[in-house]
């Protein structure tokens, strides 16, 4: 668990900065130390004018950018994990930089896909926008706005900002990958909801009537992760923490990221 | 005197996160205060707006837009989203729930954002008008001398209490800090521990948790945050919120809803007693009889209106343009 607002690297550079912003914050007599700007004014006796800033007001001042800037450091201390964005966020270097957390884009939502990112998701990115498919998926607001994807109009500092020529086909989210080991299909029991449930024909079935992700058309929609019961009550796998059938981020190569707890490889896609 | 400007606010606030929760739990996209409007319309936070551009290096429209309006309401109202929309100061009375109840009849105006305090006393002791008078002149008996300890325990040249609070202090570091961070860093630093935002975040969590079990580690620091943030910083709103800064510098050019004192009426003028309650009862210690004695200046006006209510003659009010 990582404490976002301390950062304990060992960078010297931040540790000089906590440690003098930890000075202004909780030791008042810690500012005779140092502080040579401000001080001179105070001393007794002598008739200079006020000085523009306290010394207090300065360590406190000075405590607190140190402590934004050991903040803002996080960001290339300890990158985080890509994660699936809703449409327009694909780019996540400007998404981070533009995203000031007003959660418009979560609460337009017609299909409620959106969700803010958890502080697990990476310090940096927590109460961005990313994805839940749960309960539904992101049809580009084809039912809610005519395909005119709401959150990326309500986005006021364009974080959410698609490029030209943009459509649902050659918009990556992410990317479907089916984990065998967890599939119910593979214990052949014959589902075949994702099959269904896919807008895009990104899904294909074997010989043995069992689902595989056609990685080339698949844009991580959302559809099939949406309506997999392998999860569900009487349904379960032994050994699932997720359901069979997820939508994975993809990073800058555009290679799909795996998470921690999806170990074989080969238990992938079809 | 049972009149309480505190009150107003605190349903004022109120009815704002009301507002904002019904955004959350619907998809009519309103808003947290970050970005509060309806749909595509949004008047952005002047802090995030100039923030985000920093950050990204993008000239934004929205956000261009929304920040003059922002600059026009702020030189029109001055601080009063500080005192009237602010979720902070409604989390900060919080604090005031475990001090024990004695503790209300010394409370001290402090030049912070601790406004909720001030009015109890003078308030708790009924409304028929001349006891309460001499209720409020015990407090007042208090309070000086609570003032003249304060002063005695001060070696004299901390230059803080007495002297005139400047116009420059740590909030401006911080507003410089978090415009700096932004632009060096590349994402609106501050917007991850801002305590407005993060009180809204803290709502939505707990929505979340409850509306769809969403269980996550924010839920635990999100609340830490705030805590040490305007637990542990009490003045949190008069020390370091880049907001109040910003708002205070322009604050600077502000003309209206200033308060005014009728002198016919003032029993410092009129009767050439002394009074000074405007000045006790501000929570940003301005001191609107007395400028001279304010710790500070005109420009950290919230537009709270604790002087006008709490104004024994009715003498002080804050109209919309100043006397010519």
């Amino acid at each position: 668990m990582k404490d976002p607002f301390k950062n304990d690297e060992p960078d010297e550079l931040q540790d000089d900065a906590m440690r003098e912003a930890s000075q202004g914050e909780e030791t008042p007599d810690a500012h005779k130390a140092a502080v040579p700007l401000a001080a001179p004014a105070a001393m007794p006796g002598t008739e200079e004018k006020k000085p523009l800033v306290s010394r207090r007001s300065f360590v406190l001042g000075i405590g607190g950018v140190a402590v934004l800037g050991g903040i803002g450091a996080v960001r290339y201390v300890a990158p985080h994990a890509p994660l699936v964005r809703p449409p327009g966020g694909q780019d996540e270097e400007r998404l981070v930089s533009a995203c000031i957390r007003c959660q418009k884009c979560y609460e337009i939502c017609p299909r409620d896909v959106i969700r803010p990112a958890h502080i697990e998701d990476g310090v940096v990115t927590m109460q961005t926008p990313t994805f839940d498919f749960s309960r539904s998926f992101c049809d580009w607001c084809e039912e809610g706005n005519g395909g005119v994807p709401l959150c990326v109009s309500v986005c006021p500092t364009l974080a959410l900002e698609l490029p030209a020529g943009a459509t649902p086909e050659n918009t990556i989210l992410g990317k479907a990958a089916l984990n065998k080991d967890w599939c119910l299909a593979y214990k052949l029991i014959g589902c075949r909801f994702c099959y269904d449930a896919c807008p895009y024909e990104a899904m294909g079935l074997d010989d043995n009537g069992r689902p595989y992700v056609i990685d080339d058309s698949c844009n991580g929609c959302g559809a099939c992760e949406s309506v997999c019961v392998s999860l569900q009550n009487g349904s379960i796998s032994a050994g699932a923490i997720d359901r069979a059938i997820v939508i994975h981020p993809l990073d800058e190569q555009g290679n799909i990221v795996y998470p921690a707890y999806f170990g074989r490889k080969e238990a992938t896609n079809g | 005197m049972g009149k309480k400007a505190a009150p107003v606010r605190v349903i004022v606030s109120l009815v704002v996160i009301a507002i904002i929760a019904v955004g959350f739990a619907t998809n009519a996209g309103i808003g947290t205060i970050s970005a509060f409007g309806w749909s595509d319309i949004s008047l952005l936070c002047p802090l995030g707006a100039l923030g985000t551009m920093l950050a990204s290096k993008l000239l934004v429209p929205r956000a261009l837009i929304a920040l003059v309006i922002a600059v026009v309401l702020i030189i029109i109202f001055g601080r009063a989203f500080c005192a009237w929309a602010c979720p902070v100061p409604l989390l900060q009375r919080l604090r005031n729930i475990f001090k024990k109840p004695e503790s209300k009849t010394e409370g001290l105006p402090t030049p912070g954002g601790e406004a909720p305090l001030v009015k109890e006393p003078l308030s708790a002791n009924g409304s028929d008008a001349p006891e309460a008078l001499v209720a409020d002149a015990v407090v007042m008996e208090a309070r000086e001398a609570k003032d003249a300890k304060k002063e005695a325990a001060c070696p004299g040249n901390c230059g803080s209490c007495a002297e005139k609070r400047s116009k420059i202090d740590s909030r401006h570091f911080i507003l410089g800090g978090s415009l700096l961070s932004a632009a060096v860093f590349g994402f609106p630093v501050f917007c991850l521990v801002c305590p407005i935002g993060l009180s809204f975040a803290l709502i939505l969590l707990v929505m979340r948790l409850f509306g769809g079990g969403d269980v996550t580690w924010s839920l635990v620091i999100v609340p830490l945050v705030l805590f040490v943030e305007l637990v542990l910083f009490r003045k949190w709103c008069s020390k370091l919120c880049p907001l109040s800064a910003f708002m205070s510098l322009l604050g600077l050019l502000n003309k209206t809803f200033k308060p005014r004192i009728d002198d016919s009426r003032c029993i410092e003028t009129a009767q050439g007693a002394s009074c000074g309650i405007c000045g006790k009862v501000c929570p940003e210690g301005i001191d609107p009889r007395h400028p001279e004695l304010s710790e500070a200046g005109m420009n950290e006006c919230t537009k709270c209106r604790e002087c006008a209510v709490s104004c024994p003659t009715k003498a002080l009010t804050l109209p919309l343009l100043p006397k010519k």
